[in-house]
């Protein structure tokens, strides 16, 4: 398991676009994905879990993966929350 | 396991089941607070100057004989005794059979930003109401991806990998008049240490989304008829790949257990591949439950027979 604490920036927090964006990532990866927020676990690759999680601008998240290359997905997707969502 | 946290204010919402028949008249600023015991404390003794043990961080019930009491206090007692009373960091106050406190106690409550309610309800009834509510909210509860869907009164848990067809089963099972409680993100919570009770969260509560489709408001789509709040999870189907190789149920003479929160429910497997109509199943396998659960069991019934059959079958033979 691989796990990096990530702090969201983007002014409008985790809608729905950028919600897309870090699902649509995660699903290019074979192993498992979760996003953590106030120690509820969501599913990464399913729009309507992370949506659900309501992230705000200063939310505090972990990203998690387990399994097949586990440290790629942690890498690219919390760096893409850490970018704003801009790639 | 979720550590949620409940406010003063949480207790005026409540979930919408409970309707705890509240209204704040004091301390507004203090409805933040957040309520770290769900136990109560009767005043009285605190009101009569005696404040040893104080159990000032739980929720104070004024009853009728603490209104009362106050009534017979001089203005000078009142005011020492509120100063005492208010010198600890009071958590809130709630006021019963419809009493309201006198001015010089809102003005207290307000100065020390204490939540101070006005409820309807008798002291014994607000206190058994507000006991349920408050351990709902510290009942264990974990948050589960699947979908739950209530099927004739079953609730089913449908669980399974991503794409595997959750939602789609949910969708057609939607679509035969059964009733969504949530999709992709189901919370459960352990009632009464007997019960798991499913719901969505509240801000994607009953919105699905569906390949292809993107984003859709089941309760819009369908209407009210297709969706509730929550469902008890009475069934828990796993939708998995079909593998040749894999052992699946076919008699159904033994029940198989799904452990959530230390409690266990009915369980089955269910292989997908193309072709298989997977609503039907879940369909026929919650009406199967229902029967069981009014004791009836049809495999085991099934085996009966003919276990009987063969041990008459030498008398049959020989007519």
């Amino acid at each position: 398991m691989t796990e990096r604490e990530v702090l969201v920036r983007s002014d409008a927090g985790v809608h729905a676009r950028p919600a897309m964006m870090f699902v649509r990532e995660a699903m290019k990866y074979p192993c498992e994905v979760y996003l953590i927020k106030d120690n509820v676990e969501a599913n990464g690759k399913s729009i309507m879990s992370v949506l659900g999680l309501a992230i705000t601008s200063g939310s505090r998240l972990i990203v998690r993966a387990r399994g097949e290359d586990e440290e790629g997905a942690v890498a690219r997707l919390a760096s893409l929350i850490e970018n704003d969502f801009k790639n | 396991m979720q550590a949620k946290k409940i406010y003063v204010r949480d207790l005026g919402l409540a979930d919408g089941k409970i309707d705890l028949q509240m209204e704040l008249v004091a301390g507004k600023e203090g409805l933040g607070k957040e309520i770290t015991v769900g136990d109560v404390n009767r005043p009285g003794l605190g009101l009569a100057g005696f404040f040893d043990f104080f159990a000032y961080d739980r929720i104070q019930i004024f009853g009728l004989g603490e209104t009362a009491f106050m009534r017979r206090l001089t203005a000078g007692q009142k005011e020492e005794v509120f100063e005492k009373f208010f010198s600890f960091d009071v958590l809130c106050c709630v006021f019963t059979h419809n009493e309201h406190p006198d001015e010089m106690f809102v003005g207290f409550a307000n100065r020390y930003r204490v939540p101070t309610f006005v409820t309807r309800h008798r002291t014994t009834r607000f206190i058994s109401l507000m006991t349920h509510v408050v351990e709902e909210f510290f009942s264990p509860t974990i948050v589960m991806h699947g979908t739950l869907v209530d099927i004739y009164g079953i609730g089913m848990l449908l669980l399974g990998k991503s794409g595997v067809g959750k939602s789609e089963t949910a969708l057609e099972l939607i679509e035969r008049g059964h009733r969504l409680v949530a999709d992709d993100m189901v919370e459960v919570k352990k009632i009464d240490e007997s019960l798991l009770m499913g719901s969505g969260s509240e801000i994607i509560r009953h919105h699905m989304e569906i390949r292809g489709l993107g984003i859709i408001n089941a309760r819009d789509v369908f209407g009210i008829r297709s969706i509730r709040n929550r469902k008890r999870i009475e069934m828990v189907a796993l939708l998995e790949e079909w593998k040749e190789d894999g052992e699946y149920d076919r008699l159904g003479i033994d029940e198989k257990r799904y452990t959530i929160l230390d409690l266990e429910v009915p369980f089955i497997t269910v292989p997908v591949r193309p072709g298989r109509n997977i609503p039907v199943i879940i369909e026929t396998a919650a009406l199967n439950q229902r029967l069981k659960k009014m004791g009836v069991f049809s495999a085991r019934e099934l085996d009966n027979r003919i276990q009987n059959w063969m041990r008459t079958e030498g008398e049959r033979s020989n007519d």
